[in-house]
């Protein structure tokens, strides 16, 4: 085996020495100019960068050190950083030859491509199809899989030429030729050169590596993908959310530090004792600053309540409305019906699939099928009202005079016809739910209960419902917070998407009213986190009832 | 007898659960059936009252003497249905009575009738202290001189066989007649007039790489938490787990202004991008991969095998089933998701839209025409369910177990 002497190796981790203290003087510079010659960029942009490229650099004169004294560790920062500077070198790279925004091209291409997917699965299928054949005879299948691999290749082909593959490349080429680009496909090949030469087995030895040290590089490294588009696309935006929610950020200008005035706005909020029931809030309370939002009459009196921002609250009111009623309309019958299905009869598989089609539907398409199911002159369901009514006329010889509710259009029904939908197309999931809870119920408790007499309605109470709390636990909240953020099917169901009289706003809805149509961004995040604390705090109050009632159980 | 009645209860029994089961079956499909149905549907079917499931055309014929196909109708001729073809509608017709005895009406189209002493001079008659102008109407080969009581419309029905065989009668008494037919070309009419083709491209170019990225990140975040030991591994577990609760729209506002400045609003990566990345993924995959023998892996780090290798050769094959329900569920989400891209598409930039933003528009658009309109929701709402159909077994059982887990 080639072996190499000790001599190169010193050469090889004094190059690496170098590099590192290079890295570090490019970061200080990077920062350097990017508070002296970058001004279109916000300042908040300008501390993130700053504060991850000074990280770097101290790591990074660190490393070198360490690479110095022969520690291994210093071998794992290099790694880290050369690493993190490939990646960065990459997107950089990518982005400049707008791999990203030419994604919009492939939209029209595509279709042309589709059929020659078509052959690449097909060769797959052929492919796999020797496991399946009677006879094994070594030739034959590996023909069949040469066979279908060459169709592959060949259907992979003739797609990349029909989505247009070799102009997107060209183009690619052309618009990486610019200095941003030039640059850094340079630094793709700095960064890889180093990473290859760190990862070599001797320079590893040379720097002392340890059984242990491969699984924590390739733990990192396995997770890296997903944990930097976590820390870029999840985390990162949740810090964010909350540093906006502290100003007035409306996405076109620099953000003003405002404190708490927006979460004041939100909370500021009026109660007044009204001397008769329809006394006017002018009265009561400065119309300037308040907006009426309800009142609550108690006898002969009754007490107003006001906000600053009245949108918040009547949102809040009919968000918890709406959860106060989808969440049992969706629970309940889900209940009942697992223990339907939990009968033991030919057919319950084909129910449950019926049962879960609604929920994994679109929304939007499922409320423009409702709008129409709802509509007062010709919609089914006041079809179906009207029959109903009729057949009771006719049966006990009454004159129920047929409503014709306009479901949408008047508010009192406006948001029980959002909870209708809500309800239906959840329930079959929830039923599952429930189902895969009464599955995993010994039978032997049932048995036992049987012996000691327990008629049917005992052992639901007695039994199905005290072992399927936690099921109940994990639907309950999950369909809380699901409901919690109601938005799609009030946007399209209801035309303007607030309903008559706000009678149809919703947290999500204002939110995405106040972020994206009034551009008070700072405003909406903050509404956001309100939400959050809001889902929070009812998960919290379920999850306090669900553990003092499993405690009384055992 | 004690027999018996255990197995009448037992019957009865089992008939109440199928009506309870196939009741709710009902409900769950009604809304589908409606939407499938409209969508084959031409305008005017749509709008009847009370409304019919099944899509009907009015029948035509062709008669004898016209060029155009006549439309049927069902006549009632001397207490006997028939099918007859409206000839002429809009006939305009006259009730004449003498003007000493208003109870002799006789009906006449109003053409036919010309006034007493012509145009420029007709007769005039006081009846009820007012002024009646007088027309000359023929009965029986006579000429009498008649005051017109009120007018009506009627359409002309004729017997397709014999045309000579007529009869008027009002068109709104008389029923059309239908045959049930089927409009598949609602469904071209709306990919062409609405841009859904594009859109539903798009939307499968979306769902697509959102599915690939997705397996990949979580397959190998997954394995990372399942299987390596590094440290800090269990906190950032713990972090990510923490993350799966928090709702999409607290990021919604932050991760627009970072498209914003990325420059991906309005772009199809803002779709898909940000999306690869999940910690409920990265979740459902450490907590199959967890349940792997640890025995078969370590036995190919022994013959040499790099971590990769293991993955990609031994764990991957074994884990089709998991990969199947995770990359179902992306399905789904990619596919129905609609808020993110409502915020970060412009509604004019048709060119990128995904199917729910096109039927967003359509909605608008389209508001006269249901048949269309469920056209479109069909077009979005049929491909998961066929998805749905193909990977029910694998999908309903993980959505159960993920409840009994959790």
């Amino acid at each position: 085996m080639y072996s190499h002497s000790s001599q190169q190796t010193n050469l090889t981790l004094r190059i690496h020495f170098i590099w590192r203290i290079i890295f570090t003087l490019l970061m200080v510079v990077g920062v350097y100019l990017l508070w002296i010659s970058d001004t279109e960029r916000e300042s908040w942009q300008k501390i993130i960068i700053t504060v991850i490229c000074s990280l770097a650099a101290i790591l990074s004169i660190y490393g070198a050190t360490q690479i110095n004294k022969r520690n291994h560790s210093g071998r794992m920062i290099a790694l880290l950083l050369d690493y993190l500077g490939f990646a960065t070198a990459l997107v950089i790279a990518l982005n400049t030859g707008e791999i990203f925004i030419g994604i919009d091209a492939l939209g029209q291409t595509f279709p042309q491509g589709i059929p020659y997917l078509g052959i690449v699965i097909a060769g797959y299928f052929l492919g796999s199809l020797d496991e399946y054949l009677p006879t094994k005879k070594a030739t034959s299948e590996n023909s069949l899989k040469t066979v279908g691999r060459w169709i592959m290749l060949l259907g992979g082909i003739l797609f990349l030429w029909q989505i247009e593959a070799v102009n997107g490349a060209v183009y690619f080429v052309s618009k990486l030729i610019q200095p941003l680009g030039i640059a850094s496909v340079i630094a793709i090949i700095i960064f890889g050169i180093s990473l290859w030469s760190m990862s070599r087995p001797h320079i590893a030895q040379a720097l002392g590596v340890k059984t242990g040290h491969e699984q924590i590089i390739n733990g990192w490294l396995f997770l890296s993908p997903n944990l930097l588009g976590f820390l870029i696309f999840f985390a990162g935006p949740l810090v964010l959310s909350l540093y906006f929610s502290f100003t007035d950020s409306d996405a076109f200008n620099t953000p003003n530090w405002v404190g708490f005035d927006n979460y004041a706005r939100i909370l500021n909020v009026r109660f007044a004792l009204l001397e008769t029931p329809t006394q006017l809030a002018r009265e009561v309370v400065d119309i300037k600053i308040y907006d009426e939002v309800d009142r609550f009459v108690i006898g002969n009196t009754g007490i107003l309540f006001a906000a600053a921002d009245k949108f918040f609250w009547l949102a809040l009111r009919n968000t918890l409305t709406f959860v106060l009623f989808a969440v049992p309309l969706s629970v309940i019958p889900a209940l009942i019906l697992s223990n339907v299905l939990n009968s033991k009869l030919p057919g319950m598989k084909f129910f449950r699939a019926v049962y879960f089609m609604p929920s994994i539907a679109a929304v939007v398409g499922i409320a423009l099928v409702w709008q129409w199911l709802y509509n007062a002159t010709i919609g089914y369901i006041n079809y179906f009202v009207t029959l109903g009514i009729e057949f009771w006329n006719n049966l006990f010889n009454l004159a129920i005079v047929d409503p014709k509710i306009q479901w949408v259009s008047d508010e009192r029904t406006a948001l029980l016809a959002v909870v209708i939908i809500a309800a239906w197309q959840t329930m079959g999931f929830n039923t599952v739910l429930f189902l895969a809870g009464l599955q995993n119920i010994p039978g032997e408790l049932y048995e036992a209960a049987t012996v000691d007499g327990a008629g049917a309605w005992d052992k639901f109470w007695g039994i199905t419902l005290p072992m399927l709390a936690p099921t109940t636990f994990y639907v309950v909240s999950t369909t809380t917070i699901q409901a919690m953020q109601v938005f799609e099917q009030v946007f399209i169901l209801m035309n303007p998407p607030e309903g008559p009289n706000n009678s149809t706003i919703t947290l999500v809805l204002y939110l995405y009213r106040s972020g994206f149509q009034n551009f008070q961004q700072g405003y909406a995040s903050a509404i956001a986190w309100v939400l959050f604390i809001v889902i929070f705090g009812l998960t919290l109050i379920q999850f306090q009832r669900q553990r003092r009632s499993s405690i009384y159980e055992s | 007898m004690k027999l018996q009645s255990y197995r009448l209860i037992r019957f009865l029994n089992n008939f109440f659960i199928y009506f309870v089961l196939t009741l709710f079956a009902f409900i769950m499909l009604f809304p589908f059936m409606y939407m499938l149905s409209t969508s084959f549907k031409i305008p005017a079917d749509t709008f009847r009252y009370p409304p019919r499931m099944l899509p009907r055309d009015p029948v035509t014929i062709e008669v004898d003497g016209f060029e155009k196909p006549l439309p049927l109708y069902y006549v009632e001729i001397n207490g006997e249905q028939k099918e007859f073809a409206l000839a002429q509608s809009n006939i305009k017709i006259g009730i004449y009575a003498p003007a000493d005895n208003l109870s002799a009406t006789v009906e006449r189209r109003l053409t036919e009738v010309k006034p007493t002493g012509g145009v420029t001079n007709q007769q005039t008659v006081v009846v009820n202290d007012k002024e009646e102008k007088l027309f000359d109407v023929e009965v029986d080969g006579q000429i009498i001189p008649m005051i017109l009581i009120s007018q009506t419309t009627v359409g002309e029905f004729i017997n397709p066989e014999n045309p000579n065989e007529k009869v008027s009668q009002n068109v709104r008494l008389s029923t059309p007649v239908e045959s049930i037919s089927w409009h598949p070309e609602n469904y071209k009419q709306i990919i062409e007039l609405n841009n859904m083709a594009r859109a539903l491209t798009n939307t499968a170019l979306v769902t697509i790489l959102v599915v690939i990225g997705q397996l990949v990140t979580s397959v190998f975040g997954g394995y990372a938490f399942a299987r390596l030991k590094f440290p800090g591994r269990d906190t950032l577990f713990v972090f990510y787990l923490g993350t799966i609760m928090i709702p999409f729209v607290m990021l919604i506002v932050p991760l627009y202004q970072l498209m914003v400045v990325i420059g991906w609003t309005d772009r199809l990566a803002a779709l898909i991008i940000p999306w690869i990345f999940t910690a409920y993924g990265t979740f459902l995959m450490r907590q199959h991969f967890i349940t792997f023998p640890k025995e078969i892996e370590e036995a190919a780090l022994l013959d040499g095998a790099s971590r990769f290798q293991i993955l990609k050769n031994i764990i991957i094959p074994a884990s089709v089933p998991a990969l199947a329900t995770q990359a179902t569920f992306t399905f789904l989400y990619a596919w129905n998701s609609f808020i993110w891209p409502l915020v970060i598409i412009n509604v004019g930039n048709e060119k990128n839209h995904v199917l729910t933003l096109a039927l967003n528009v359509l909605r608008g658009r389209a508001s006269d025409t249901p048949n269309l309109i469920l056209a479109g929701a069909a077009i979005a709402i049929i491909p998961p369910l066929i998805v749905f159909i193909l990977g029910q077994r694998f999908f309903v059982e993980s959505v159960a177990s993920s409840g009994v887990k959790g």
